[in-house]
């Protein structure tokens, strides 16, 4: 199994990259995954959309709809595609240190 | 494939480390595995299998009109026969008495853990599209062949976890294979009913878990998180067409029409519709309509019909699409085509089409709901998979994308631009998820839609 060590603490990922455990997620974490995704530098922007996909998942131990998370964030898809080139689920997700989502997504 | 993994078959890999275990001895059990699947209480396609082993004529027909043969500029690993005879040359060397005493004469050759290896990451090559099958003059099912070893592969602990662990086992735990619980469930229903009244102007009120409705309509719940613009144009319909419909959470049961078990199981995929038949009968719909999922349709409509007794399913299935088409029919919808001035082209799902016969009811529905309607070729029986059929969308362990876009997605790709259409409209998840996939990788300038948004784009109220 892959993993990442930020600030000492080891932290598992799935084959995919997405982190095993979302407790260990921290800003530092998000960092450290986005450089993964070829993001070097998280901006006010990308914060925006990690920060709700954190919270929507907190509330809810889901990802929000893809169509919700562009209406809350007031940012088109393709916008997101720009800041995550993996896309909402693979890129956005993972770094906001959801599980992968599952299904036919 | 990172350099982790091993190669086994080809430059991509499927399943995991963890799925295949490819240092792991696994012959034998393998052996007790297709044993067991040829006999004839393997019930669901039995026949066809044996006569598909016993009969090609290696003409290679079903190599001609393969798109993975085809694209990948004809490499023989991706031969349908190639394939085939993967698992026939172990059928002939362990199952037949020509084969047992004299293998070199018939072509039967010894398993070797390399072999299993190889054959399990070639069966998730071919989406099981069954377009060899139509070509076949022996009337040979490639299709049936590559879905029994699937299920011979998976009774011996091999199948990827996007269709197991994480498909059939977190569906029938979570009710939904995406594992949405009830609250966010409930969020989103209020959600859609919010961006209905806030593009229309009025209101759709989206009832969930309502008993006795007479229509319960079951999603592919991904088409919540991914594809909402479906699930909305669904609930438009119905409340256009005055339906007394509902959809339900996953408190009541199931609520989600996939069954993955339909790719590479029958014991899970009788597990599932089970399951799916008592959350309708609990609910006590007179008709459980089935979204825009093409996998969902062929178990619903055909493979449940030998698995459990009319008597024990006290509900009609109707697709989506029937009923909608029914609707226009009698008058029950009213759809200005103007609404929808682009060109549209329709997509025939392998498994609503080839599989499922369901030509003339999306057409009818197109050609009334859009002023532009252009087929694309070829199309029916012999339309070109996209790609993403059989699990395959969902499947994107290291660069396996790749294949899929550079195989099926680029004759789909080409087979699009040559339509002129700017929007591609199917009545599949998967083929959505392709399609979303395809449009980036081969920059094509066009969009995709579910049938359901572009009918519900079209209503006159």
């Amino acid at each position: 199994m892959p993993s990442i060590i930020v600030n000492g603490v080891e932290i598992e990922q799935d084959e995919d990259g997405f982190i095993q455990n979302p407790e260990l997620w921290n800003e530092e974490v998000a960092k450290a995954l986005a450089k993964q995704e070829g993001i070097e530098e998280l901006t006010e922007e990308h914060w925006k959309v990690v920060n709700y996909l954190r919270n929507y998942y907190l509330q809810f131990q889901i990802a929000p709809m893809i169509r919700k998370l562009c209406k809350e964030t007031g940012f088109s898809l393709k916008k997101i595609y720009e800041l995550f080139p993996s896309g909402p689920a693979k890129g956005a997700c993972k770094v906001a240190g959801l599980p992968k989502p599952t299904g036919c997504v | 494939m990172s350099a982790a993994v091993k190669k086994v078959f080809d430059d991509y890999r499927v399943l995991s480390d963890e799925a295949l275990q490819p240092e792991k001895p696994r012959v034998k059990e393998f052996l007790a595995a297709m044993k067991k699947s040829l006999q004839r209480d393997n019930w669901t396609f039995w026949l066809p299998y044996v006569l598909s082993l016993e009969a090609c004529m290696k003409c290679g027909t079903c190599g001609e009109v393969c798109p993975v043969y085809q694209a990948s500029g004809r490499k023989e690993i991706y031969h349908p026969v190639y394939r085939a005879d993967m698992l026939r040359k172990i059928y002939k060397r362990y199952f037949t008495w020509p084969g047992r005493l004299f293998p070199a004469l018939v072509g039967a050759e010894d398993l070797t853990e390399e072999k299993l290896n190889a054959l399990a990451e070639n069966v998730y090559r071919c989406t099981v599209c069954r377009r060899c099958a139509v070509a076949c003059p022996m009337a040979v099912d490639n299709g049936v062949i590559v879905r029994e070893a699937r299920k011979i592969l998976d009774a011996i602990g091999i199948a990827p976890e996007e269709l197991k662990e994480n498909g059939t086992a977190k569906q029938l735990q979570a009710g939904n294979a995406p594992g949405i619980n009830t609250a966010a469930f409930l969020d989103m229903v209020e959600f859609l009913e919010e961006e209905i009244r806030e593009a229309r102007g009025y209101e759709v009120k989206i009832p969930v878990d309502k008993e006795g409705a007479e229509y319960l309509l079951m999603h592919n719940a991904g088409d919540y998180l991914a594809f909402a613009e479906t699930v909305m144009g669904a609930a438009e319909i119905m409340h256009a067409a005055g339906a007394d419909w509902t959809l339900n959470s996953p408190q009541t049961g199931i609520n989600d029409a996939v069954n993955y078990g339909v790719f590479y199981s029958d014991a899970e995929f009788a597990r599932i519709i089970k399951a799916q038949v008592e959350t309708v009968k609990r609910l006590g719909a007179r008709v459980l309509v089935v979204g825009e999922c093409g996998h969902a349709f062929e178990a619903f409509k055909y493979l449940i019909l030998r698995l459990i007794p009319e008597k024990e399913r006290p509900f009609e299935i109707k697709s989506i699409l029937e009923l909608i088409d029914q609707w226009i029919k009698e008058g029950r919808l009213k759809l200005d085509p103007q609404k929808n001035p682009e060109p549209v082209t329709f997509h025939d799902s392998c498994k609503l089409g080839r599989l499922g016969g369901m030509y003339e009811e999306p057409r009818r529905i197109l050609k009334a709901a859009c002023a532009d309607f252009r087929e694309m070729s070829p199309n029916r029986e012999m339309n070109l998979c996209c790609g993403g059929g059989s699990g395959f969308a969902i499947m994107e362990k290291g660069n396996f994308l790749e294949f899929h876009m550079e195989t099926y997605g680029k004759l789909k790709a080409e087979q699009l631009k040559a339509t002129g259409a700017s929007i591609v409209a199917c009545a599949c998840s998967n083929c959505k998820a392709q399609f979303r996939e395809i449009i980036r990788y081969h920059k094509l300038p066009m969009r995709y839609a579910g049938v359901s948004e572009l009918v519900a784009n079209a209503l006159v109220r």
